[in-house]
């Protein structure tokens, strides 16, 4: 096989793999709750800023900031969804777009105005380093990354399927009322939920900060790319967001490795906005339409 | 069309006003900012048009905006046509693409048509972007941009071409308020399948609102583009100019005639004050409003004030018509 | 299309219907026809298939297999819309009017979109239509404030507004007290006597028996038997298959499902 085929497959497969990574989190809460968070860029930015600043201030290397962001993530997605969010269900959803937008607004702006329009980057010592094998390269950090996908993905499906606040989730998911019924406090497994996928998403945001550039205003377009991938896989499918992540990052590699990356973004607009015609319920047929 | 006094009056009194406004104020200043509110209120029109009376969320109106721009710019600049021209070709095409763009999406429900509507705005944004360098051609000039005949009309011609436009789109919305379309579209926004159970033929009544705003927006493209004299994919399909819409018109309140007039002149007015200089602040202001008015007045300050007089016992209207 | 061999006096027809949920087959070759005039009762137990079965009529399911014949058309999957303004309007067993209109303003959206009347036309069409079911007085009231009595007339008008000649009532006297019941029935018989007809999908035993002509029985998607109200109770048939449930008044089927995440 073409050597530089399988050089743009393989950085396709890392890429969707963080593609995967930050958009779990977007599906979780898409399922549960049938919001679709337009704030869920913000939350990615967030957790690179909090493993920025702990690789600036302190030295702290960015894999042993994940839990720190993961556990401030998880409290500002169970304070917006508790406080904000929780106010909107069982109103019309434009209602929850709108909000998630206010905030995406709010935060991203508040960040501009707390740490400017730089770009940024943690350049740690492995920053740099690449695994060489047989003429490819694999860089180190974007495999790290893509085992955490695989990580996130496989844990938010256990907790969802064999733990007991996990069922009471998907069982809040399934119908509302009933589980309301059986005792199940909504309010708390809403605010949960959102918790939980914030805190996935801002592990995610964190371990990409050794690979990529950061500045407050990249939410918006990982909150797109997280709506590509979730469509693809299927809305609320976790295994199907590794598939989206997948096909999204491969088909985005190739077009940048023969075409342009202008194309690249042109292609995945089409391939959403193809499948949601075509295919609403995801690749596998696994996930909820509408 | 029929359309009560009581809303025609207000509204004939305020494109009285508009009509008088530059001929009253010597100020080149004023006029440009009052034709940029005017060219808001529009546009958030436009949006009312389609997602205020519908309850379908297009979070990609800016496509036809976008369109109506380029097509004024290219065919004015490399084709030397003249401005009214241009402006007919641009809304021409804008219809002419919303008609299979609405024909697919309007078959999506909820999130899916925000999200698809979206998708298709940034898809041609990036294909107006790559296409000359694809294609190796020189058209649309990609990134670069394209610059439009220097105008010699001051503000005050463009001031009264957006107003010629928005009085349609009022127009338009005064037809929507008393016709048989416009019971058909509060339907749909209502309950799709209960109007279907009434005889509504519900893709219809989308498309057509779909069509219309698509239409008008092409041509305030065109207008805008003419007036700037000078566009780039980034700025005329910028996303913000679909957020503008969005939240003016929530702001105001969805689905009403005052509507959008009232968040497109309240956001203008906190923009300009604001200015270049605190622009995060404006759009931390920004969302603060949309949290605010989501939480508290879901219906926008039409709504509040609806309530309000409602309260204080204007008493209901006599919607729908006296017995005869 | 006009089907040969259509009897005039024929208003509705159903040839072998039949749509199946995954495993389930809820509606299972199904065949009946309506005379012209003629007020027909559907009847069965729960989960019969008999909402299936409306559903598929008004053209808000697509039969996998058979066809609905009207009035020598064939209307088979058409889209609701088109069903309603050739001429069967259905009233709503989970009640929803548009709420965001008055009283008033819904039978007209019912006469300007299903009657295909003006703006002016349709006015007059929807008062006649709210003086016949006595709800003139709530003209201009959000249906919100309607007591379950005048929401269900409130169906009724809707459905009459579009000029309908055949209207489907989907357990449109469930919940009513007997009186209401009986005024519900009188008004039923009026408006038959102008000339609709009816189909009733009905467990309010009261209303099967008082105004049905005929009856057609469902069991488990089947029919079983149809004929008149007497004969029809009488058959073992039948018997057997209400014995299993006792409980004739609550009729709900099972809901569609619902969200879900995995």
């Amino acid at each position: 096989m073409d050597i530089v085929l399988l050089q743009a497959i393989i950085n396709g497969v890392l890429l969707g793999g963080l593609y995967a990574a930050y958009s779990a989190g977007f599906s979780l809460v898409f399922g549960v709750m049938g919001v679709v968070n337009l704030a869920h860029g913000e939350m990615v930015m967030l957790g690179a800023f909090a493993s920025y600043w702990m690789f600036e201030l302190y030295g702290l290397d960015p894999y042993l900031c994940l839990p720190l962001s993961a556990t401030l993530l998880f409290a500002f997605g169970y304070l917006v969804q508790r406080l904000l969010i929780n106010r909107m269900m069982g109103r019309p959803h434009i209602m929850s777009y709108l909000l998630t937008f206010g905030i995406h607004l709010i935060v991203a702006n508040t960040a501009v105005k707390l740490w400017t329009h730089d770009f940024r980057t943690v350049t740690t010592a492995y920053s740099g380093s690449n695994i060489s094998l047989m003429g490819l390269t694999l860089p180190s950090a974007r495999l790290v990354t893509f085992g955490l996908a695989l990580a996130v993905v496989a844990a938010l499906w256990f907790y969802l399927n064999h733990t007991e606040n996990g069922r009471a989730i998907k069982a809040t998911a399934m119908d509302k009322e009933t589980a309301r019924l059986m005792g199940v406090p909504i309010h708390h497994i809403y605010a949960l939920t959102f918790g939980i996928g914030a805190a996935a998403t801002g592990l995610a945001g964190a371990s990409l900060s050794p690979i990529t550039v950061i500045y407050p205003e990249m939410g918006l377009e990982y909150t797109i790319t997280a709506f590509c991938v979730v469509v693809l896989g299927g809305m609320g499918y976790m295994p199907g967001v590794l598939c989206g992540g997948l096909i999204l990052g491969v088909t985005q590699s190739l077009a940048t490795t023969y075409a342009t990356a202008g194309i690249s973004m042109a292609m995945s607009f089409f391939i959403l906005f193809v499948m949601l015609l075509v295919r609403p319920k995801g690749v596998l047929g696994r996930g909820l339409a509408a | 069309m029929e359309i009560s006094r009581k809303v025609l009056r207000p509204v004939l009194a305020f494109f009285l006003v508009v009509a008088l406004l530059p001929c009253i104020i010597d100020s080149d200043y004023l006029v440009r900012f009052s034709a940029a509110i005017l060219l808001w209120i529009g546009m958030a029109g436009c949006w009312n048009l389609m997602s205020g009376y519908t309850g379908y969320i297009d979070f990609g109106p800016v496509v036809y905006f976008g369109i109506g721009a380029y097509i004024t710019g290219i065919s004015m600049s490399q084709y030397g046509w003249a401005f009214p021209a241009a402006l007919a070709l641009s809304a021409f095409v804008g219809v002419l693409v919303a008609l299979p763009m609405g024909a697919v999406t309007l078959r999506l429900k909820g999130a899916y048509f925000a999200i698809a509507t979206f998708a298709f705005a940034e898809t041609l944004k990036q294909i107006i972007l790559e296409f000359d360098r694809t294609f190796g051609v020189s058209f649309f000039q990609g990134s670069h941009g394209i610059t439009l005949p220097l105008t010699a009309h001051d503000n005050t011609f463009f001031y009264y071409w957006i107003m010629a436009v928005t009085t349609l789109v009022t127009v338009a919305h005064l037809y929507i308020e008393g016709s048989r379309f416009g019971y058909g579209l509060k339907a749909v926004k209502d309950s799709e399948k209960g109007a279907q159970s009434l005889g509504v033929n519900t893709f219809a009544v989308k498309l057509g609102a779909y069509l219309t705003s698509a239409g008008f927006l092409s041509i305030f493209g065109g207008i805008e583009a003419y007036w700037i004299s000078y566009i780039t994919p980034a700025d005329v399909f910028h996303v913000h100019k679909t957020v503008q819409m969005v939240i003016m018109t929530l702001l105001g309140g969805m689905g009403t005639l005052a509507g959008p007039a009232v968040g497109a002149s309240f956001l203008t007015i906190i923009s300009e004050i604001l200015g270049e200089t605190f622009v995060e602040y404006y759009l931390i202001l920004v969302g603060a409003i949309v949290v605010l008015v989501v939480m508290l007045l879901p219906e926008g300050l039409m709504g509040a004030y609806r309530d309000i007089r409602r309260r204080t016992g204007a008493g209901p209207k006599r919607r729908g018509g006296r017995k005869p | 299309m006009r089907i040969p061999g259509w009897d005039e006096d024929k208003l509705l027809e159903c040839r072998n219907l039949t749509k199946t949920f995954g495993a389930l087959r809820a509606v299972d070759d199904v065949s009946f026809a309506l005379w012209k005039g003629e007020i027909l009762g559907i009847i069965g137990p729960n989960g019969a298939g008999k909402t299936t079965l409306f559903n598929l009529i008004t053209g808000e399911l697509k039969p996998d297999k058979g066809r609905v014949l009207y009035r020598d058309r064939d209307l088979t999957a058409l889209p609701p819309f088109r069903i309603v303004r050739a001429g069967i309007a259905k009233t709503s067993q989970i009640l929803e009017p548009l709420k965001s209109l008055t009283v008033l303003e819904n039978v007209l959206v019912a006469a300007t979109h299903g009657g295909g009347l003006g703006l002016k036309k349709g006015r007059d069409r929807a008062w006649t239509v709210l003086e016949r079911v006595h709800l003139t007085s709530a003209a201009f009231l959000p249906p919100s404030s309607l007591s379950v009595l005048h929401r269900r007339r409130l169906e009724l008008a809707r459905a009459l507004a579009t000029g309908a000649r055949l209207l489907l009532l989907d357990e449109n006297m469930a919940g009513l007290s007997a009186s209401e019941v009986a005024e519900t029935l009188d008004l039923l018989r009026t408006l038959n006597a102008s000339g609709v007809s009816f189909i009733l999908v009905e467990h309010v035993m009261q209303a099967v028996t008082g105004v049905c002509q005929r009856l057609v029985v469902l069991d488990l998607g089947k029919k079983i038997t149809d004929g008149v109200p007497q004969d029809v109770m009488a058959h073992p048939k039948v018997l057997e298959a209400y014995l299993g449930d006792a409980d004739l008044t609550d009729g709900k089927d099972p809901d569609a499902p619902s969200g879900g995440i995995s």
